[in-house]
This record gives structure tokens, C-alpha cells and sequence, in this order.
């Protein structure tokens, strides 16, 4: 179908200030947060409730159009970039919370609401929706629950998937679906719902997520350790989780990252130190006494810890945070380009996999700076690079082919909680094996039959 | 004229998409274009030859240019640069809004500047400290005199020079990037030393170009001097009076805690919701783009007659205006009052 006939229908169907198909609009839509993936869509769709979502979607599967839902544009692997073209669906006007049920502790919304929205909503009842990625003031619950999306709390609390219980969800055919519920118990049926987690919008839209809160934490307590290699900071991180500590936070980074963020935010790090270790807890107030004070304890008689210190306050706690959020622009300051890679080791290789990492960075002559989670083994290797030099992007894509390699030799995964989408569809298969990304070509092929569900990404 | 963006800029944004929730026009639209993200993704189309130039007129105005996307960019994006330079290629020629053509040959020439201080009951001129001078600001003079009278009567040692043109902030605001910083640096000579402003939107500019140590904002300035304000009162009690942040002042130059300590010696300072969001203002924005003005500042209006002020406290002569008549077109009987006459209000009791 041609463009112009694509926007005459789609116009019909939902009126004309819901499509739009000008020059600007197609471009702002071209790409998401993942660097060097862009596609121009052919038209872009805002519905308004369910019944239009359905309605679009069961117009691109009779017309074969392909079809992108897309929350905020946040992610990094390039999920909701149009590269074929069709209907980008910009689901950030369904952004009402529906309900929030206090004793139930759990919360009815719109796919289009963002996550700090509605953590924000639910501290009223003394409640927290607790998956916190770092895109969480911008990125949308749809968004969150489309990738499983992750953050800094990981080992302790767990991803999205933990914390959905039910979705309404459109299928590729333009059928509304409804699954799970309300409950914690609920086994009726397969679990459509946490197959649907992690989707990337190729099995079905999401229309209307329900979430499992939790009660809000009363504090947090924060300390900040440094250690002359990161092996010896994993070592830390073994000790403390083994004396059967499971604390909310545990970040680590390495020395090129320390250095980038000292020489950007001024916050007087250890820049001699070789990796900084971030740990915390959340709780009552003299358990995260307990907690923090006994990580610091084990920290400090660690080999090779280079010195230990709590924040005092809350000034002093978000001044650590903000040296872990700020790792990744301090880095990107370095050059035109930056890539963030998300993959996960077991905790136990973890040291390991970021030697092996400094070594590719080495051998391709590039700078690659690793920090993430310590916890929960999840690390983010960036490499920095100048765009417009042919010689450093083509290093950087060999780079990246190895740095995906790794974590498979020490039974992890490409991404911890990123997603796939097209950057990292070509190493999928050597993850999950042969067989595996055949099921999911064929479950893939049952929720969409005509495959215009984001196609070109999981199974398609 | 500019024909291409600074690429470094450019190359700045990680497009990450934090800027999102702090865009005035993303949350009045939902659209992607409409984001500072967005227009960045535009810009580089245009610089990549995807897009042609004149296709970014209508987010280069609609835009209000609070900068309100910066201090919330981890990537210490330059957005109002890039936002200056996307105005600089795209508003040349007829394509430069009449307003703008109209208000630029006011302040560009002697006799138009000479027009807005006639009669206008501004402070008079007087020498005193000769590294401590006044700025009367283009439209502030005409619009407001009251406001450099009462800081000429706050500090008996700042001059005030009569042969001062425009600062060049509604230049550079408005695509004429380099005449803008001309206008600055020619200001910068005409008064040495300190220049004392009580226009939020100048004082960035004016810092950006001639340094900020040359520049003094009104209520930087005066916190600084630690002088001591009596409670200003009503009917037996404190005033209850609010702040409306100069989004050039907060965003670009990162003054927002001075105008709140000011007025916590002067009343009972409530604090606005969205004190720090654009009043829709934005310069000549208002006179532009009135509806979306309008829109922008709606839940502002609304808020401030819920808390049922004395006063709503700004420091930055556009912010005045608007809210002046917005309050009026609502009827809300909250007093509109730039800070420093506020402060000089104290002094009298």
C-alpha cells in the first residue's frame, strides 16, 4: 500500500489529529536511544484507548503494514527504530493511571505512563513500584514491561517481569487479549503474561498493564569503597553476599570510568583506585544501620581495599548515586559517539569478563569503559569513539562482535536488561541455541500471524 | 547569516530522552518533534542534508526557549545554542517573523531606543560608583520604569548611564546570533565594570558573551549585600507572596535559591507549584505564538489564584508582563511585582 493511501485510511479510521505524516514528524520518529539505527516510518499513529489500538493494528494486519508501538523512544537496542518503514504507534497518549488499590497493593495503567509517574502517585499510599532503570523520569511502563526493563536494584528486588501480574494486550490480528489478574496466585492457563515480558512489541501491544507494588522502604543508607583491581572489589562483593547480606545496591566502576567522572562532576574520587565499589541499602533504619555498617566492615578487611566511606547524609548519599549515574555521560563527553553494551555474567566471573573486556578494548585500539552492577553481575562495557572515523567504527563493531562472544564462555547473556531488538539480533541465536530460536520463530508466528508485529526483531 | 549547526554541539546529545519531562511544548503535545530530543534529531537532518533547512520553521517557534531541558541533560547538552543557531539558518529574510523584524528596528536604532526612554518616568541618570552601572533593559524602560527607580533607590552608589542600547539578548533569541553577542560586547564598553540587571533573560545573555563576572543579577546582587528586609505587611500580618522563576535566570545562569531567600525575610514565601516551568513568556513567545502562550500558562494561572497570594514576585520584565495580563484575564486580584520593587517596598516601612 502507498504512503499517501497508508495515511487516507488510517485518517478514516481514527480521525485526522490522531495521524501524522509530515516530513518533521517522520523524522523525529526515525530513531530511538540507540545510536547509529534509524529508519523513516511511514506514517505515525496516537490512539487514545484500547478499542483504537485495536483497530490500527487489525488495519496493518489486513493492509500487511509492519507496525512499531513505541513508549518514550528510550531504549538502547534499537527496538523501536522503523527500519521497515510503516506505522510507528506512539502509545505516550494512553497515560492514565486507572486505579490504584491500596490493600491489594497493586496499580491498573495505561502503557503510556511513565515510571517515575507513578512511583511518584503511589508514595502518597506509602507504596513504591520498585523496577527503577535509569530512564525511569522519562521512559513508559509499556516501554519497561516491552524489554523487562531493569536498574539499580536488581539482586535485591529483581526486574519488571517481577512485578506484573496481568496485561490487556492486543494480538497481532487486532484480538484483545486479557492475562493474569489481580492476584500474587494465579495458574490458570500458561503464563501468557511473563511470556509476554520481554516481548519488544513482536507478539502483541500492550494496552493496560497491572503492577505489584511494594511497601516504601522507610530510608536508604549509602557507602562508597575503593579497591586497587576490580577482582579484588569482586571479592568484596562475594564476601558480602555470602555473610547472607542482600543489599538493594552494589554498583562498581573501573578506573576509566572513575577518571571520566572525577574529571567531569569534580566529586573528589579515588581516581588512583582501580574500581569503585557503590553499596546500600533500603529498610528500616537500624537495619540498613546493621546492613551498610557490616558491608563497610567486610569492604575494609578485603584485600586490596584502598579505603572505605559511608555518606553521611542524604547530601553525601546522592553525590555517591550521582557518580554512578553520571557514568555514562561522563564517558560519552570523551567523544562524539559512545556505544553502551549490557551484558551479564555470572557474579563469580564478573572481574574476569571486565579484564577480558579491557583486553578487546586493547587490542582494537579503542576506549572501553565498564561500570554496572556489581550485584547482580550485569555489566555496561562503553566503548567511546569518534563517529566520523571509518577506521574506529569499524574497530568498534569487531569490538563488540567479541565483547558479545564473552559472557557465552561464562554461561551469561548478551544483555541483562537492555533487550535485543536489531542490535543485538544477530548474536541472539548463539545465546538461546537453534532449537530455542526456532520456538520462539514459531510462538512468534501464533500471537502474529502476518508478522507485522515490530518485525525484524525476536522471532520474526 | 548561519548556514550550519555546530556539529560538537551536536555530536553532545546521547539522545537519551531525559529532557522529555521537563519540555513545556513535549508535555502540551506528546510529540517527538516537539521535544528538545526531537528538534535535535531534526537539527541533524538538516545538517546531514535528510531534511531541508526551512522545514524546522515551525519548532524553531514553537519552541518557547526556556532551556528548561538543560539542567535536567546528563550530557550537558547546549540546547539554547542550538536552539539560537536553529533560529539564526531558519529565520532570515520573510521567513523572520514580522514582531521580530518590528521590535529589532526599535532597539537597532538610536532614535527607536531614545523613543522607549521618552518620558518614561525611569530611574534618573547619575553617576556614582563608576564600576557599578544600571541596566535600564530595551523594553524594561518603557514598560516598567518602576523597576530601575527602585533599585536606583536601594543603592545610592550605582550609576545609571543614559547612552546604553539594547544588550542583545532579543538578537540572539531571535536569529541573529552574532549581532546579538555584538550588542553585548558593545554594552560591555559602554558601561565598565559591574553591570547590574533586573532582566533574568539579559543577564544570561549578557554573561554569556562579556563573562559572568561582569554580569550581577538583581537578586544575586542583592543577596550578596546581606542587609537585613523588614516583613512587609497586610491588614496586621505578613504578606503571602510567591516566585516566578526567570527560566533564563534558573536554567542558564542556575540563580533560583537568591530571589526565594529575598522573599523569605519580606513574608510568608509560598512556593508555586511549577514556580521553575516557563510562564510562556519566552521573550517576544507571547506575542508569537499567543495561543500556545496561553496554554502554557493556564495550570500557572490556576495555581496561583488556588493559593490566594498578595503577591507573585518576578524577576525578569517578560515574565511581568504575562503574568500582569494573564492574572487580569482571569481575574485574579494577586498583585504582579518584579522583586527589587518589592524589596524597596520593605525599605520604606
Amino acid at each position: 500500500m502507498s504512503a499517501s493511501d497508508l495515511v487516507a485510511k488510517l485518517t478514516t479510521l481514527l480521525g485526522s489529529d490522531g495521524v501524522r505524516s509530515d516530513a518533521v514528524s517522520l523524522q523525529a520518529y526515525s530513531r530511538d536511544a540507540t545510536p547509529m539505527f534509524e529508519g523513516l516510518p511511514e506514517v505515525i499513529v496516537a490512539p487514545r484507548n484500547t478499542q483504537e489500538v485495536s483497530k490500527i493494528v487489525k488495519f496493518a494486519h489486513d493492509t500487511k503494514t509492519p507496525i512499531i508501538a513505541r513508549g518514550a523512544g528510550s531504549n538502547l537496542c534499537a527496538a523501536t527504530v522503523p527500519l521497515n518503514g510503516g506505522i510507528v504507534m506512539s502509545m505516550t497518549s494512553m497515560n492514565k493511571v486507572l486505579e490504584v488499590a491500596k490493600s491489594e497493593m497493586i496499580a491498573i495503567v495505561q502503557p503510556g505512563v511513565t515510571n517515575l509517574d507513578l512511583d511518584q502517585l503511589v508514595e502518597k499510599e506509602g507504596l513504591r513500584f520498585v523496577p527503577d532503570p535509569g530512564s525511569r523520569n522519562v521512559s513508559t511502563i509499556g516501554g519497561n514491561v516491552a524489554t523487562s526493563a531493569g536498574g539499580l536494584r536488581g539482586l535485591k528486588y529483581g526486574t519488571t517481569r517481577n512485578y506484573i501480574l496481568g496485561l490487556e494486550a492486543v494480538l497481532g490480528t487486532g484480538e484483545i487479549i486479557r492475562t493474569g489478574g489481580r492476584l500474587v496466585k494465579d495458574v490458570a492457563g500458561y503464563d501468557v503474561t511473563r511470556l509476554l515480558v520481554g516481548s519488544e512489541g513482536t507478539l502483541a501491544v500492550f494496552t493496560e498493564i497491572t503492577v505489584a507494588l511494594a511497601p516504601r522502604p522507610e530510608a536508604s543508607k549509602y557507602g562508597v569503597a575503593y579497591f586497587e583491581d576490580l577482582a579484588a572489589a569482586a571479592d568484596a562483593v562475594e564476601k558480602i553476599i555470602t555473610s547472607g547480606i542482600l543489599p538493594a545496591t552494589l554498583e562498581f566502576l573501573d578506573n576509566t570510568c572513575l577518571v571520566a567522572v572525577e574529571d567531569f562532576a569534580h566529586l573528589g574520587l579515588d581516581t588512583k583506585a582501580g574500581a569503585l565499589l557503590l553499596f546500600g541499602d533500603d529498610g528500616d533504619l537500624v537495619s540498613i544501620e546493621q546492613s551498610v555498617g557490616k558491608m563497610a566492615e567486610i569492604a575494609k578487611s578485603s584485600a586490596g581495599c584502598r579505603g572505605v566511606t559511608l555518606a553521611a547524609d542524604i547530601a553525601a548519599a546522592e553525590a555517591l548515586l550521582y557518580a554512578r549515574r553520571c557514568s555514562l555521560p561522563a564517558l560519552a563527553r570523551l567523544s562524539s559517539l559512545s556505544i553502551l553494551e549490557d551484558i551479564a555474567v555470572p557474579r563469580k566471573s564478573m572481574a574476569e569478563a571486565v579484564k577480558r573486556i579491557e583486553a578487546i578494548g586493547v587490542k582494537h585500539g579503542l576506549r572501553i569503559g565498564t561500570f554496572g552492577h556489581a550485584g547482580d553481575g550485569n555489566l555496561h562495557p562503553t566503548i567511546v569513539l569518534d563517529k566520523d572515523n571509518p577506521k574506529e567504527v569499524a574497530a568498534a563493531e569487531a569490538a563488540l562482535a567479541e565483547i558479545f562472544a564473552l559472557p557465552l564462555e561464562f554461561g551469561g547473556t548478551i544483555t541483562g536488561e537492555h533487550g535485543v531488538g536489531s542490535a543485538k539480533l544477530p548474536y541472539l541465536e548463539a545465546k538461546i541455541g537453534p532449537a530455542n530460536m526456532q520456538l520462539q520463530r514459531d510462538i512468534k508466528k501464533v500471537f502474529d500471524p502476518a508478522g507485522i508485529l515490530n518485525p525484524g526483531r525476536i522471532g520474526s | 547569516m548561519r548556514e550550519k549547526f555546530s556539529q560538537d554541539k551536536l555530536d553532545r546529545c546521547i539522545s537519551c530522552g531525559y529532557c522529555l519531562p521537563a519540555c513545556p511544548t513535549y508535555k502540551l503535545t506528546g510529540n517527538e518533534e516537539s521535544s528538545p530530543r526531537g528538534r535535535i534529531t531534526l537539527m541533524r537532518a538538516v545538517q546531514n542534508d535528510k531534511l531541508p533547512a526551512l522545514d524546522l520553521l515551525q519548532e524553531s517557534s514553537f519552541c518557547l526557549g526556556c532551556r528548561a531541558c538543560e539542567p535536567v541533560c546528563p550530557a550537558g547538552v547546549e540546547y539554547g545554542v542550538l536552539l539560537e543557531e536553529m533560529r539564526d539558518i531558519t529565520w532570515q529574510g520573510k521567513n523572520r517573523p514580522l514582531i521580530i523584524r518590528g521590535l529589532f528596528a526599535i532597539v537597532d536604532s538610536k532614535i527607536g531606543m531614545w523613543g522607549l526612554g521618552l518620558f518614561s518616568p525611569m530611574a534618573r541618570r547619575r553617576e556614582a560608583n563608576k564600576d557599578l552601572h544600571l541596566m535600564y533593559g530595551c523594553f524594561e524602560r518603557r514598560l516598567f520604569p518602576s523597576v530601575s527607580r527602585a533599585v536606583a533607590k536601594l543603592a545610592p552608589e550605582v550609576s545609571c548611564s543614559s547612552d546604553q542600547g539594547c544588550c542583545g539578548a532579543l538578537h540572539a533569541h531571535n536569529g541573529e546570533l552574532e549581532k546579538g553577542k555584538e550588542m553585548a560586547k558593545a554594552l560591555g564598553a559602554k558601561l565598565p565594570g559591574t553591570i547590574l540587571t533586573t532582566a533574568g533573560g539579559c543577564a544570561a545573555h549578557l554573561s554569556s558573551v562579556i563573562g559572568a563576572d561582569r554580569v550581577q543579577e538583581f537578586s544575586q546582587w542583592w543577596f550578596k549585600r546581606d542587609i537585613e528586609l523588614k516583613p512587609i505587611t497586610k491588614a496586621g500580618r505578613k504578606i503571602r507572596v510567591g516566585l516566578q522563576d526567570s527560566c533564563h535566570l534558573r536554567n542558564g545562569m542556575g540563580v533560583f535559591v537568591e530571589p526565594r531567600e529575598i522573599l523569605k525575610q519580606l513574608g510568608d514565601l509560598v512556593e508555586v507549584p511549577g514556580a521553575a516551568d516557563c510562564c510562556g513568556a519566552a521573550g517576544s513567545y507571547a506575542l508569537l505564538q499567543k495561543k500556545n502562550s496561553r496554554k502554557v500558562v493556564s495550570q500557572k494561572i490556576a495555581d496561583i489564584k488556588a493559593l490566594n497570594l498578595d503577591y507573585i514576585a518576578t524577576v525578569n520584565p517578560g515574565c511581568t508582563r504575562q503574568l500582569v495580563t494573564e492574572l487580569r484575564r482571569a481575574r485574579v486580584k494577586t498583585k504582579v511585582i518584579h522583586l527589587a520593587e518589592l524589596v524597596a517596598n520593605s525599605q520604606i516601612q
